[in-house]
């Protein structure tokens, strides 16, 4: 079965190159790294609301259900399952320690938020991190050891 | 991670103990995947010549379907072919959401598709089964169907009128169940009571928004005649026996996986006529077939609940005693009972429950479950507990403002008290091991009331509206069979563990206990851990496949630490005694000179032992070193129920402290306490991000969420956006301790946690705001609580 | 839920994007497409063709003159709220801009995107209307500007034409004697408010000579009053008499979070919120 319109992307995702790949046009980016087998980056809601697809890209964290494939072309993407620098590796530990997350559905997303805030380099307050996370949703933590988990990562490492 | 608060359970041995793991809060190692991404949710499997549906739900209410062409969706791109009811009805017989022991419930034979009429907005009508899902949509566009839109029945305080449109005729009007509960006589009580107070509070229909929405794969094996499910569901036994039922498998050849859940939360545990449909395709086809409902489907077709009028009466004497209470509960379902746990539960629960902690020798109740040509309802975090508990606890504390007694001194006095067990609910149903007075006493001394009334003063003067609450509850856990088994529903109320010790020294412990997030597997692994007497990064196990697990019920009514706890302690106890046989007679010596520690069989008296490694290798390798009739069975599977009670509660008590914005009637959550007494911890941590998490889901109901309908029966806020869930900036801090009272039920002594804080939370927030409100002479009723509402009881609108 | 089909073109330049959308009146423009795709994506919109151009590059200027400020239609809400010129003269566009989405959305959510979508609730219309800004629009007879007090039209309807694309708006510069203040209602932050308020002022010795007070999510878009503005000018806040008036000049609509006398109790009170920040 032909796909009606489709375009031919190529970016880097994880330092890993996708050559002249065929997309339909209308598959957003969530959608093409899921069917790439980069299934880390979760769909919760389609309509930018929930956090959950929240990826990389050109180096500022975006909803990869509100872009098209399509306009990933040339683009360098990190999702989940590249966060394995030294700063996110220690903020791992922390989400660790503070059990911040439970069904693990939302973390992909809530961790490439804290990379953005420890990006920042500024020292937030409690407050202050909850406004950061505001647009993820977790149904299971109650948000608590999220911050918690954010407010360690940041003093231990800015 | 420092360690918390250690069990105290004398009957789990030693804490002195290198492998002393049960009460610590433990991190959850296995569970790292998710921060890597490499969770196994069931939208990420992916099998050959798996197909995708979508399904053409109904836009109305209530609708007669004259017919449906399928022709044009047929030749639609990518399409293989487009079902209705009946090809479906051909691989699923119906089934009927009722049970027996609950008194006479009715509800019709339901299929998975619609046959002539539909019946809720959202209920599937046809499916489309196509190459992906975005090729499926497209077909569900070119699908004609010829609707007759009817009127809808939504109110459901019309549903018994004379004039209400009746759902299923064959039944003669919408009443679906209703049950009395009658102790004492309320009538005299009232007439003798000193101060009479009544109140009557609506609670808005919502839903439970997990954010993995609800999927599954189904994969119809011809040449084994086999079915495999992957499935994101909580009870996969139930699942086993429902699928082998209702599409005519052999039991033994379905398989049910479920591995990584995103939240579930009581959603997940019911069966949906989605996928049932999604099975028959699969066993019609041959071939893999999955669904998954993306979130717009989900908010119309996931199970919807708590939506309830109820009037409440509370009287008292002079003292402040409670004589009696009495209530009377109106509930609206969907146009189905859900199967096959039947939507009577919720209701049934807040007859059970209402007025749980307290002292009340006259008790009358009355709950009413009506239809309604809205989305199904069913059981949802804490089943009917937000209810009982609001309801209670607002006449309380207009009872504690008619008599003169403080919000907590009313409490006090009417608690049954500690030492008073076992004892009864005002319903009736058997109490064991509560804590109420050290409950409150322990929240008191968190609070510090006597600075929160200060403080309110000074708040007032400044024109800043702030108010608290206090409120005392009971959860509850650990179901017995008297629970759905009794009723002739297959859903286990024995649950059991196997384990094992291999060649390599390694354990594997299989449980029947099933894991969404709440820390299931991590607590099996302290448990066999400790009571092995093995490092945890020694213990490996398997969940959620009813080929490899023991048989049992899954995860639901917080049974997971009380029930498939205590199946992995016998089970490892039985293991270690094993073990200890084979090393007596292997190192030629008493058992009682024996125990094992960090994975050695040690001597007591320090000289040489021998590693579980050696040892399972000469079991496993060389047999015949081993003294003859020694059995060496490195293997032990042990099971639990509980017995003779329906369940086994907890109770909790909560604090929370509110202001409220006078001019845009926002209020703020300026404080959350929780007492929580589950018994035995095992891991205090993730007992402690249980409660939080409830109470913020709990915050949700009590404020935000609210599944808005309009007249015809067509959901107005069925989107993500829409649908207001409780988000990070608005959420409080919570502060959480304990009262640790063990159940006399089990070994362990654990009791469940998972849903207090959501059953506790609305009732603690509302009575808050009632505090507050009471400054200015006006009070709320409805939930959620919105800004509208304040507003509007203070005049402003 | 998975958008329907439609065909992609990358525009090359923006006169190729002007020329690709006037041959087709079912194309659509894909800036920051925040909005866009959700639209897409639960099939609420099903175009022809998405003209994709947000790798324009020289449409997200930001520009400083002697009186006004550029901002170039497909700078992001972050790289605004970034820029040293809005820092150093237009930090209140900051301050909304933090109650716009979330970070995530703002990386990608586009000014100009905001102010040609023209979502009745959203904060950057009323900021224009508020700012008595010029938008800037270019089409196949060249380049045009607007009044945003004349820009908005109806729900979700603007002056743009079929063969028009949004490239700029300008924003006059304040006067030393100029403030801008604004406040907001919502249910959770990041939402849509229930009712929101954005006034120019100009302030002589703690006297407000003049106020410009342009409400959003009360109408089906910004609303501009006169009347109110004038009773503030002259009495200052007084709630009845400033709600009568707000009866009067705004047609309220209300939404699932806020009835029409909520979102008139609330603009009231918006108004005594905005002039005790300005009091600070």
């Amino acid at each position: 079965m032909s796909i009606k319109n489709s375009v031919n992307i190529s970016l880097s995702v994880n330092g890993e190159s996708f050559d002249n790949v065929t997309v339909p046009t209308r598959q957003h980016l969530a959608d093409f790294l899921r069917s790439q087998g980069l299934t880390g980056t979760h769909l919760g809601c389609e309509q930018g609301a929930c956090g959950a697809c929240t990826i990389e890209m050109d180096g500022k964290a975006v909803r990869s259900c509100l872009i098209l494939a399509s306009q990933a072309n040339g683009s360098l993407i990190t999702t989940v399952e590249g966060f394995d620098d030294e700063v996110m590796e220690k903020v791992k530990i922390n989400f660790l320690k503070h059990n911040a997350f439970q069904c693990g559905f939302c973390s992909p997303g809530m961790l490439m938020t804290t990379k953005e805030i420890i990006s920042s380099k500024k020292k937030l307050s409690r407050d202050e991190i909850r406004s950061e996370i505001s647009g993820n949703y977790c149904r299971c933590t109650g948000y608590q050891s999220i911050v918690d988990a954010i407010e360690e990562s940041i003093n231990e490492i800015n | 991670m420092d360690d918390m608060k250690v069990n105290q359970n004398p009957k789990l041995g030693s804490i002195d103990r290198p492998n002393s793991y049960i009460g610590r809060s433990l991190p959850r190692e296995n569970a790292k995947k998710h921060l890597d991404g490499g969770g196994q949710f069931v939208d990420d499997l992916v099998l050959p010549r798996m197909l995708h549906v979508a399904f053409l739900r109904s836009p109305f209410a209530h609708a007669e379907i004259k017919s449906i062409n399928v022709d044009e969706a047929k030749k639609s791109s990518g399409v293989f072919d487009v079902y209705t009811a009946k090809e479906i009805d051909e691989f699923c017989k119906p089934w009927v959401g009722t049970l027996g022991h609950l008194g006479e419930m009715r509800s019709p034979e339901q299929t998975p598709l619609a046959k002539k009429t539909a019946r809720w907005q959202g209920e599937p009508v046809a499916v489309v089964i196509a190459n992906n899902r975005a090729q499926a949509e497209d077909a569900l566009e070119l699908i004609e169907v010829d609707w007759v839109e009817k009127d809808a029945q939504v109110d459901m305080e019309t549903a018994l009128d004379e004039n209400a449109v009746i759902i299923h005729p064959e039944l003669g009007n919408n009443l679906f169940w209703t049950r009395t509960v009658n102790q004492g006589d309320v009538v005299k009580a009232f007439e003798e009571s000193h101060e009479v107070v009544e109140t009557t509070l609506d609670f808005a229909r919502h839903t439970g928004v997990t954010l993995e929405s609800r999927g599954i794969v189904a994969d119809w094996n011809k040449a084994e005649t086999k079915m495999t499910i992957y499935h994101n569901g909580q009870a996969p036994h139930m699942m086993q026996h429902i699928i082998a039922k209702h599409l005519d498998v052999n039991e033994g050849l379905v398989r049910i996986v479920s591995r990584d859940v995103g939240g579930s939360f009581g959603i997940k545990v019911h069966v949906y006529p989605d996928e049932m449909a999604v099975a028959a395709i699969s066993k019609k086809l041959g071939r893999p077939i999955k669904f998954i409902a993306d979130r717009l489907e989900s908010f119309t077709t996931d199970i919807h609940a708590r939506c309830h009028k109820i009037s409440g009466k509370l009287g008292v004497d002079k003292e402040g005693k409670i004589l009696a209470m009495e209530i009377n509960d109106l509930s609206g379902i969907g146009p189905f009972s859900m199967y096959p746990r039947t939507s009577a539960i919720e209701t049934n629960q807040v007859l059970n429950l209402s007025g749980a902690p307290y002292i009340i020798p006259n008790y009358k109740a009355v709950g009413t479950v009506v239809f309604q040509n809205k989305t199904p309802m069913c059981q949802y975090r804490a089943v009917g507990h937000p209810i009982a508990v609001a309801i209670t606890e607002a006449l309380i504390d207009k009872a504690a403002t008619k008599i003169g007694l403080t919000l907590d001194k009313i409490r006090k006095i009417n608690f049954i008290p500690d030492n008073a067990y076992p004892n009864k609910c005002p319903s009736g149903v058997p109490l064991e091991d509560l804590s109420h007075q050290a409950s409150m006493d322990k929240l008191l001394g968190m609070m510090n009331i006597a600075e929160i009334e200060k403080q309110k003063e000074d708040d007032l003067a400044k024109g800043v509206l702030t108010g608290y609450g206090v409120i005392a509850m009971c959860e509850v856990t650990n179901p017995s069979p008297l629970f759905y088994g009794v009723g002739g529903a297959h859903i286990s109320s024995q649950d059991g563990a196997s384990i094992r010790l291999e060649g390599s020294g390694a354990i594997h412990l299989s449980s029947s206990i099933t894991e969404q997030g709440q820390g299931t597997e991590a607590i099996m692994k302290q448990i066999a851990a400790d009571q092995l007497g093995v490092s945890m990064d020694t213990v490996r196990v398997t969940l959620g496949d009813t080929d490899a697990t023991p048989y049992g019920g899954g995860t639901w009514a917080s049974r997971g630490a009380g029930i498939g706890g205590e199946a992995v302690l016998k089970a490892a106890r039985t293991l270690k005694n094993n073990i200890l046989d084979i090393a007596a007679a292997i190192m030629q010596t008493n058992k009682d000179t024996l125990d094992i520690e960090n994975n050695v069989v040690i001597r007591k008296n320090g000289e040489e032992g021998i590693s579980l490694q050696k040892l399972a290798e000469t079991v496993y390798y060389r047999g015949h070193e081993i003294p003859k009739g020694t059995n060496p069975e490195l293997l032990a599977t042990a099971s639990f129920l509980i017995e003779g009670i329906p369940f086994v509660f907890t109770n909790s008590a909560m604090g929370c402290h509110v202001s409220i914005d006078q001019d845009t009637g926002i209020v703020k959550i300026n404080k959350f306490w929780a007492v929580e007494d589950c018994g035995t911890q095992i891991n205090p941590k993730l007992v402690e991000e249980q409660i939080k998490g409830g109470v913020v889901q709990g915050i949700g109901g009590a404020l935000f969420e609210e599944c808005v309908y309009d007249d015809q029966g067509n959901m107005q806020n069925a989107t993500m956006a829409d649908y207001l869930v409780p988000m990070a900036y608005e959420m409080p801090d919570i502060i959480v301790d304990h009262v640790t009272t063990n159940s006399g039920r089990s070994i362990i002594g654990a009791k469940g946690a998972g849903e207090a804080g959501t059953g506790g939370a609305p009732a603690v927030i509302m009575n808050a705001i009632n505090n507050a409100l009471g400054k200015v002479g006006s009070e709320v009723t409805s939930q959620p609580i919105t800004p509208e509402k304040i507003l509007k009881s203070m005049n402003k609108i | 839920m998975k958008a329907p089909d439609f065909s992609y073109y990358e525009a090359k330049s923006l006169s190729d994007a002007i020329k690709f959308k006037s041959q087709d009146d079912e194309a659509v423009i894909l800036a920051g497409g925040q909005s866009l795709l959700p639209a897409l994506n639960m099939r609420l919109s099903s175009p022809s063709c998405l003209i994709d151009i947000s790798k324009l590059k020289d449409l997200s200027e930001i520009k400083l003159d002697d009186n006004s400020i550029y901002i170039g239609a497909l700078a992001t809400h972050n790289q605004v709220m970034d820029n040293s010129i809005i820092k150093e003269n237009f930090p209140s566009l900051i301050e909304i801009l933090k109650m716009v989405a979330h970070p995530a959305i703002r990386n990608k959510g586009t000014h100009g995107g905001s102010i040609a979508y023209g979502d009745p609730a959203a904060e950057l219309p009323a900021f224009a209307v508020a700012n008595s800004a010029k938008i800037i629009l270019s089409g196949l007879n060249g380049n045009r500007s607007v009044d945003a007090n004349d820009f908005y039209l109806g729900l979700f309807e603007t002056d743009i034409q079929p063969d028009e694309i949004l490239v700029g708006i300008n924003y006059p510069l304040l006067k030393s004697n100029e403030k801008i203040v604004f406040e907001e209602v919502c249910r959770r932050h990041g939402d849509y408010a229930m009712a929101g308020l954005i006034a120019k002022v100009q302030i002589n010795q703690s006297v407000i000579e003049n106020i410009i007070l342009v409400f959003f999510a009360t109408g089906d878009r910004p609303n501009l009053t006169f009347n109110t503005s004038e009773l503030v000018v002259k009495n200052g806040y007084d709630y009845s008499s400033l709600k009568k008036s707000l009866s009067s000049e705004i047609d309220f609509a209300g939404d699932l979070n806020s009835s029409p006398p909520m979102k008139l109790h609330l603009a009231t009170i918006l108004i005594g919120k905005i002039l005790k920040k300005l009091e600070n």
